[in-house]
């Protein structure tokens, strides 16, 4: 650690510059990662909430719950909680509008029990509805009506509950009687809260886990795709970088590790020296590219879903560090294996 | 008594066609209370007797024995070991590190190795080096002369029993050379070191107990 760090002071500029790359690339993954988790929550965040555990939809739906019909037959067949799901542009008074997932449930379901009403309550009889914090943000209050857009169908605000959105919309969940007119009573999934067995699965049922009904919401893995790739590729940035770097440090400094060699300084201290370097550097370029991190999704606005959580940071953190360390393995096998009478021959 | 003892040693660099004899035969003696001087021209293989001398390569025929123990045989990690804690390295550069400063290059060594000079000792020897006002100064803050002075006041900090020194006194002027010699024979008689001087320097070997004399790779007893 003594000469770690007598000589990263020395050299103020030139770890400076290795830091601050360390740091721009740990932001850039911190900002993706925040992002990737975010948009993933707009996707997925209501089903969360359900706390089911098995999905069971149409054969022919491909997964997508706007596609499946549960046939009577396969409804009879299939025991959990019913859900209908309908998607349309909703108004209220003044100008205000919203693209929404309207959810039907029966207040005898388990997922109705499992919602969560941070404000009033849940919906009660025909024509009342739970909706999605966003609306609150958005404008609409409790005893707001809305109207489901090309429909005759307006339905009173009664509750808001929270993390309540599907398919990138804010949900609003309301009961079957409600949403009738809507949708001819069409029912398009069966849910259970316990591991759906496979064997008593209705012949025309498509059985899946909540896991791989979220892989198969529209844009969802694609979407993941692209930011795992994204990410990917900046812990490999992030290598190359520190591996570049320490690279050409070390090589400046072969000759007086040689000398030290000669002098009997083990090449233990002098790898151990090198670790240090990068453990020093990442730890400080990714410290501060949390601080960075955070201060952005403080500022963004709100309608950017960045989601810096605290899993995010250990796991980025977690994620650097190691690369860096990975990093510093070709400088010290430089170190390893510098002969020091090639140095002092020479 | 311990001695350093070079029997037959040989040292080829290349193979076949371009086969080059760095050390031909060499017999070679020096005893603790010894101050050594090897003197002979550039190319005549001073350095590669000295590096064979401290274990940082091996001879390609016959013995060198520290205290009777074949050097050769002994493993990587007690080579290092071996210099660490018994010989003192002044080599011709690269002898200090450039991002410490003069105090720091010996808390370096103090990292280490646990017991090395006591302050006060270090401090004596920093002033008969004529070098104590400079112990905050980076290497390259330094002329050739001084950096020298520092290296040898480094390899004499460890306290080792050895010290193979070459050219110790290349960027110093005949005063400053007499100076470090003077203090390097000091050292062989009063502390009962081992010191080993390779050099061109023909000066140099006024002050010697023993001085040999080395040709193209052949060495002998100088008898001036
Ligand atoms: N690693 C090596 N490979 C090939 N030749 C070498 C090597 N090291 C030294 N030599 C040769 O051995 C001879 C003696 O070198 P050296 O011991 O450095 O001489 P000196 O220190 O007396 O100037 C020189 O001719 C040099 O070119
Ligand atoms: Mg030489």
């Amino acid at each position: 650690m003594f000469l770690a760090i007598k000589e990263m002071k020395h050299e103020k500029l030139r770890y400076g510059l290795i830091v601050a790359l360390i740091l721009l690339v740990s932001y850039l993954l911190i900002i993706l990662t925040g992002l990737s988790t975010g948009l993933a929550n707009l996707n997925k965040a209501a089903i969360n909430e359900w706390g089911a555990k098995t999905i069971i939809l149409d054969k022919d739906s491909q997964g997508r719950l706007a596609q499946s019909y549960l046939s009577a037959q396969t409804l009879q067949t299939t025991k959990g909680s019913k859900i209908s799901q309908y998607n349309s542009l909703v108004t209220s008074t003044g100008d205000l509008k919203e693209n929404a997932q309207i959810i039907a449930l029966s207040k005898q379901s388990f997922i109705y029990r499992n919602l969560k009403a941070t404000t009033g309550k849940k919906f009660t009889s025909k024509n009342t509805a739970l909706v999605a914090d966003k609306f609150k943000k958005d404008g609409f209050k409790i005893g707001s009506k809305i109207k489901i857009a090309n429909s005759n169908v307006e339905l009173r605000i009664v509750g808001f509950t929270p993390r309540a959105t599907l398919s990138v919309a804010p949900v609003i969940y309301t009961s079957f009687e409600t949403i009738k007119p809507l949708n001819n009573g069409v029912v398009n999934a069966v849910v259970t809260s316990e591991k759906h067995q496979f064997q008593d699965a209705p012949s025309n049922g498509l059985v899946l886990s909540i896991n791989q009904f979220i892989n198969k919401l529209p844009g969802y893995s694609a979407q993941k795709l692209t930011f795992n790739f994204m990410i990917g590729f900046l812990y490999i940035i992030i290598f190359i970088v520190i591996s570049i770097f320490l690279y050409i440090l070390t090589t400046q400094k072969l000759p007086n590790f040689g000398v030290l060699k000669a002098q009997g300084v083990p090449t233990t201290y002098l790898v151990m020296n090198t670790l240090a370097q990068s453990f020093i550097m990442s730890v400080i370029g990714v410290f501060l590219a949390i601080v960075f991190g955070l201060l952005t999704s403080w500022f963004l606005p709100s309608e950017v879903p960045i989601v810096i959580s605290t899993m995010n940071i250990v796991l980025t953190s977690v994620g650097i560090i190691i690369m860096s360390l990975l990093g510093s393995l070709i400088p010290i096998r430089q170190i390893a294996q510098v002969d020091p009478y090639k140095i002092i021959g020479g | 008594m311990s001695n350093l003892r070079f029997s037959s040693v040989t040292k080829i660099f290349g193979h076949d066609t371009s086969k080059y004899v760095a050390l031909d035969q060499v017999n070679f003696e020096a005893e603790n209370g010894q101050l050594v001087v090897v003197i002979g021209p550039s190319g005549s293989g001073k350095t590669t007797f000295l590096t064979i001398a401290g274990g940082l390569q091996s001879p390609t025929s016959g013995n060198v024995t520290i205290s009777g123990n074949n050097m050769t045989s002994l493993a990587k990690k007690e080579q290092t070991k071996l210099r660490l804690n018994k010989i003192g390295f002044v080599l011709q550069s690269y002898n200090l590190v450039p991002f410490l400063t003069v105090k720091e290059q010996f808390e370096l060594v103090t990292k280490v190795k646990k017991n090395n000079l006591s302050d006060q000792s270090l401090y004596q020897l920093l002033d008969d080096l004529d070098i104590r006002s400079l112990v905050n100064k980076y290497p390259n803050e330094l002329s050739g002369g001084q950096k020298q002075r520092v290296a040898i006041a480094r390899a004499l900090f460890t306290d080792p029993e050895y010290i193979l020194a070459d050219e110790p006194t290349a960027a110093l002027d005949t005063e400053r050379s007499m100076a470090v010699m003077s203090l390097l024979k000091d050292l062989a008689h009063k502390h009962d070191k081992m010191i080993i001087v390779v050099t061109h320097d023909m000066r140099l070997k006024e002050l010697a107990d023993k001085v040999y004399q080395i040709i193209d790779g052949k060495m002998s007893v100088y008898e001036g």
